[in-house]
């Protein structure tokens, strides 16, 4: 059984935000909407204070409190843990945007472009179905479903393979099958101290952030933690 | 080329000077919709094929609404900021008869000006970047003849100055990296790397990371790199010398002298040289060779006598001169002389660490940890073998920040970073502290074969020259950088190199004893924009506005173009052509395995009338008669490579006007060939194709140690007596032209520098405006903002979303605590006060800063670019003053101010720096 997760090496993450502007490349996403972003957080009181980015987005989590509020359904969970929402089904009515405890959906009321007027590229990607319903990080479930149709493998063939994860110029980001312990993310996870972002709600979100345990700084992030 | 379907079609960004990167950009029925890294280059990338956030921007960049698509002409011949310049589009046709009409009138009278000055500059943006953009355009300046391209935008200031100057000379280092792949210890002193570092240098250092390198951060807020860094010294801002040579003075007075690599001090540097008593080296008196002691006979021999075992420390009696300035013999007979090294321990003594933590607020406990963590971790006597060459492995680094490199103090940091890496032996190893690239000697493109023996065992280096024979008070461009700093050197660079600030300076008060420094009767601009980027905006833009007849390449209308007399629009990033070399060892972590060329290409149609800058360079050839030697330069390399080599010959006819895609065919066939030893002639349809052509560069390469060793020559380390006697020489020129202003700059010179209060010039700069240093007390600083450094992306609606993201980028950085003193609440509008001038901002209250710091990001505080002009977020640069006071000895100053702040009351002003009394009356409200 497949189960796609996403792992995020804190270690090596700089916060360039480069994950954040391919996603919007590759999901045309319209200005102020970000399925996902690089948080730029701090932890203590000078001078012991640490700095951290953590880049989030929907955490398609095994049981998504997004999806139990949806009154139409819309949102699903596929078999393999990706979480999606049919925009023919939405209503628009934002429970879920309220519901999901990572801020991780966007409903967007009107077209909305990057100086106004729709530039060429702005135009030609303009999706009139995203416009009154809730949208959100797929981990880029076409390019995954067209490369695996292909033969390819998330997380290793750049065609089938998250843009964020791609993008990113750390290689922070690590992406694959968590159920196949041979996976790039699997091994990442389990060779690494990790947390999952609100673990106590019991959804079992599948983002996993990775930390290096040994750093100067580490115990005053979980102390504020 | 507007084509049905989906195509990636490769290219490069060289946005900012980390670059360049690789990419593809996707095309969907001909419109550019998204930017991915190219992952047929992640083999031989250092970034593994990738782009940094920048890139994103470019999509936007070529459909920008508000970009210029026709060239366009000033109607309204009074220049102001306030005057709206009534720009009304022309024809192609009517913007070359007009630019062509100018500079013929000066080919026909003179090419130089009464004071002797070049009638036509060039400013570009910082870096080197816009080479990369620019097409043929060198070639064209080159065919021209004199150019002044001496008024700077930043450089001297936002650059790494004090490195490139004496980095290059000491070891060939005009960008100074640790080895990070290999290195295990870094001490950072403000090298912001994760902002400015580029792809290579964030994949480099997260990769290390992992590795388990750790990385001390060494500046005043907690920056990116800092967040990334294993820990966090907030140190007093300006006060870098003497934490550096506190570490230097542990590694000297309070470790054993066998955890430093002797062999390496005694072997390879100028350690063991003899010095003086008037501070010269003592000199062989038939062939003028520096002295050593050798110990085997104990007698002084030439520092490279076959078999002399030199003695590293001591004082000794020797018969000898001593050569001073100006080849005067100061001694001649049995003097005593000590070597380098002794005095280099005596020098330092002074300065331990409980003397700097009064400087410096870094804890003396803080200060011995990380020296004696970084001697443990440099290995001393370790090997490693790289491409079967088995070298010293030294895996400790030092790096500088540009702050921290620039203005005063500059010298004496670069100094003693490079001193840490000699004394343990890990300048130009694996794992150590090395160079990346050279911009001052030459060859360019070949930092090992750049290393040439020069005077005294060391390596040469293109001083310009401070004998009376040689030396003139009439220098050839308006920054005088010729006559005042012999360390830039006169090559194409060291225009860019010298006091840039000065060609803005001395348009209103020419000191004395240089010719009268006037405007240009021609200024080009491309891709940049000093009425931002450099200091004391306000005045640069007053002083633009007396320029006669400026041309500016427009993306959109800009603080620079405001004041133009014509606007051109070059096709953009993804719309115009150009080959460039890639990889072998470049700026910053540049330095790669591979080495070749890159193509940029148009994957979409040019916006409207934008032109190819290769096309509009031919135009201006031709119309000012000049297509032979534009051709010629072509032919010799100005598009960067040599059109004949060894491998072929595709050199172009002189006497025609060649098409742009005729002219980089020949230069893409002249480059495959040179790559390929003529194996392989690539046209421009293949590298259309494929985007790139490589072949492997050796990893040895990346270090100048066997090159020293294979060439016998020594790093010119610790005593700088070449710089001292380049000083004195220099010094008496000027006196004996009575020119005195420079006397505070000679003081630099120094064979042993001495650690000053670098940061009292700044606090001085407060008294002589006028103000009380009392009322100022806060210091205001700049760090690079990752997402738009170097960029011209400002306009980007896209980088201004995802930039928001990060702390400081809609207003001014705080210590929450002391904005709690002062009653000042997150996001509130606060006033950041020099005695002269006021700007206003949001604060942006953080823990991960000094309570006696503010901090702005990036240069914004834009008033005409489009989108940009609505931020609302202030810049440094309207607080900073030019200043020779400010100036140091190689010309460049410090991005820091000293201010004052208090919460804001009353409305808004307009963004533009105000005089106090203005501010008061804008913002008491109505």
């Amino acid at each position: 059984m497949t189960r796609y997760a996403m792992a995020v090496d804190l270690n090596r993450c700089v916060g360039c935000q480069t994950c954040t502007a391919a996603c919007k490349h590759a999901n045309a996403t319209p200005p102020g909407v970000q399925w996902r972003r690089v948080l730029d957080l701090e932890f203590g009181t000078y001078p012991d204070v640490a700095r951290v980015f953590v880049p989030t987005a929907c955490q398609h989590c095994d049981d998504p409190p997004c999806m139990d509020v949806c009154p139409t359904q819309a949102t699903k969970k596929r078999p393999d843990g990706i979480v999606t929402i049919d925009y023919d089904v939405c209503i628009g009515c934002a429970y879920c945007v309220v519901a999901c405890p990572y801020d991780a959906r966007t409903k967007v009321t009107k077209p909305a472009f990057a100086y106004g007027t729709p530039m060429q590229n702005e135009a030609k990607r303009f999706d009139d179905a995203r416009i009154g319903v809730a949208t959100k990080c797929t981990f880029c479930v076409e390019r995954i479903d067209d490369g695996t149709a292909k033969g390819l493998t998330p997380g290793v063939d750049p065609d089938a393979t998250p843009a964020c994860v791609n993008s990113c110029i750390a290689k922070a980001l690590t992406f694959g099958d968590i159920d196949d312990p041979q996976s790039d993310v699997s091994k990442a996870v389990a060779g690494n101290a990790h947390f999952r972002m609100h673990e106590e709600l019991r959804i079992g979100p599948r983002v996993y952030y990775l930390y290096d345990a040994t750093r100067e700084d580490t115990p005053i992030v979980e102390e504020a933690m | 080329m507007s084509t049905q379907g989906v195509r990636r079609i490769p290219t490069y960004c060289y946005q900012c000077v980390a670059g360049p990167d690789l990419l593809t950009v996707k095309v969907v029925d001909g419109v550019a919709t998204e930017v991915e890294p190219n992952f047929c280059a992640a083999a031989v990338h250092p970034g593994n094929g990738k782009v940094c956030v920048k890139a994103y921007g470019l999509v936007q960049k070529t459909y920008h609404p508000n970009r210029v698509t026709t060239p366009m002409k000033r109607t309204n011949p009074r220049k102001g900021r306030d005057e709206d310049p009534g720009f009304v589009p022309i024809t192609w046709n009517e913007a070359f008869t007009l630019i062509a009409g100018k500079l013929n009138v000066i080919r026909a009278e003179a090419l130089t000006d009464a004071s002797g000055y070049p009638r036509v500059a060039a400013s570009f943006g910082g870096g080197g970047t816009p080479q990369s953009y620019m097409g043929t355009f060198p070639a064209f300046l080159s065919a021209w003849g004199p150019v002044d391209m001496g008024f700077g935008s930043g450089q001297g200031v936002k650059c790494y100055h004090s490195e490139h100057l004496y980095g290059e000379l000491w070891h060939r280092a005009f960008t100074v990296s640790p080895d990070t792949p290999l290195c295990d210890y870094l001490i950072s002193c403000g090298a912001n790397v994760e902002a400015s570092g580029g792809v290579a240098g964030i994949f480099r250092h997260a990769e290390a990371r992992t590795r388990g390198m750790k990385r001390v951060q060494v500046e005043p807020h907690l920056s990116v790199t800092g967040a990334c860094s294993a820990e966090w010294v907030p140190i007093k801002p300006k006060s870098d010398a003497a934490f550096l040579f506190a570490l230097m003075h542990v590694l000297l007075h309070e470790l054993p002298r066998e955890r430093l690599d002797v062999r390496f001090l005694a072997r390879h540097t100028a350690s063991p040289y003899l010095v003086g008593p008037n501070g010269w080296y003592l000199r062989d008196r038939a062939t003028r060779k520096p002295l050593v002691f050798d110990a085997l006979t104990q007698r002084a021999a030439a520092f490279d006598a076959k078999d002399v075992i030199e003695t590293l420390e001591g004082r000794f009696d020797v018969d000898a001169i001593e050569v001073g300035p100006d080849d005067e013999v100061l001694s001649d007979g049995v003097v005593t002389g000590e070597t380098g090294f002794t005095q280099l321990v005596a020098h330092m003594k002074a300065y331990s660490p409980d003397w700097a933590a009064g400087v410096c607020d870094v804890p003396a406990k803080t200060i011995r940890k990380i020296a004696r963590q970084f001697v443990d971790h440099a290995h001393v006597g370790a090997t490693i073998e790289i491409e079967g060459l088995t070298l010293p492995f030294r895996p400790v680094a030092v790096s500088l920040g540009k702050t921290v490199n620039n203005g005063w103090g500059g010298y004496e940091c670069c100094w003693a970073r490079t001193m840490l890496a000699a004394l343990v032996g890990g300048l130009e190893v694996p794992g150590g502290t090395l160079g990346t690239t050279v911009r001052l000697n030459r060859p360019l493109s070949e930092r090992l074969a750049s290393a040439t023996p020069g005077p005294d065992g060391f390596m040469s280096y293109p001083m310009n020259p401070t004998d009376k024979a040689r030396w003139s008070p009439s220098p050839n461009i308006r920054n005088a950088y010729r006559s005042m700093v012999p360390l830039a050197g006169n090559g194409p660079w060291s225009q860019a190199l010298g006091p840039t600030h000065f060609s803005w300076m001395f348009l209103d008060d020419t000191p004395k004893g240089l010719p009268r420094v006037t405007p240009p009767d021609v200024w080009f601009v491309y891709r940049t924009n000093p009425a931002i980027s450099f200091w004391d905006t306000d005045a640069l833009g007053d002083k633009m506005a007396r320029f006669p007849f400026v041309v500016a390449f427009a993306f959109t209308r800009d603080e620079t173009n405001h004041f133009a007399d014509v606007l051109l629009p070059d096709a953009t990033d993804l719309e115009s052509l150009q080959l460039i070399r890639i990889g072998g060892s470049k700026y910053v972590e540049q330095f790669w395995n591979h080495q070749g060329f890159a193509l940029r290409q148009p994957v979409v149609d040019a916006a409207g009338e934008a032109r190819d800058m290769t096309d509009i360079a031919t135009e201006l050839a031709k119309r000012t008669g000049l297509l032979d030697k534009y051709n010629a330069a072509i032919n010799r390399g100005a598009a960067g490579v040599p059109l004949a080599n060894a491998n072929g010959d595709f050199s172009l006819p002189v006497d025609a006007a060649h098409s742009r895609d005729a002219i980089w065919d020949a230069v893409c066939k002249a480059a495959s060939a040179e790559l390929s030893g003529g194996r392989e002639i690539h046209d421009l349809a293949w590298f259309k194709a494929h985007g790139l052509a490589t072949k492997p560069f050796p990893r040895t390469d990346w270090y100048l140690f066997p090159t020293m060793v294979e060439r016998g020559l020594r790093f010119e380390l610790p005593y700088q007596e070449r710089l001292a006697r380049v000083g004195a020489e220099l010094g008496r020129r000027l006196h004996e032209h009575d020119m005195h202003w420079w006397d505070r700059q000679l003081d630099e010179y120094q064979a042993l520098p001495k650690c000053k209060d670098f940061a009292a010039p700044w606090e001085a700069a407060v008294s002589v405006a006028g103000g009380k240093p009392v009322d100022f007390p806060f210091w205001l600083l700049t760090a690079r903002s990752m997402q738009y450094a170097w960029g011209g992306n400002v306009g980007m609606q896209l980088i201004r979303e995802v930039a928001d993201n990060i702390a400081g980028h809609r207003g001014v950085i705080m210590n929450a605590q002391t904005a709690a003193k002062l009653g000042i609440d997150d996001a509130d509008d606060i006033e950041i006060a020099t005695p002269h001038r006021v700007v206003r901002g949001k604060a942006v209250l953080r823990q991960g800063i000094r309570p006696d710091t503010l901090l702005l990001l990036g240069q914004f505080a834009h008033w005409a670019t489009p989108y940009a002009k609505d931020f609302g977020v202030p810049s440094m640069n309207a607080l900073a003053t030019m200043s020779m006071d400010l100036t140091d000895a190689t010309g460049s100053g410090a991005d820091i101010v000293r201010v004052s702040i208090a919460k804001a009351k009353g409305r808004a002003p307009s963004q533009a720096p105000m005089g106090r009394a203005r501010a008061r009356r804008e913002m008491s409200g109505p």
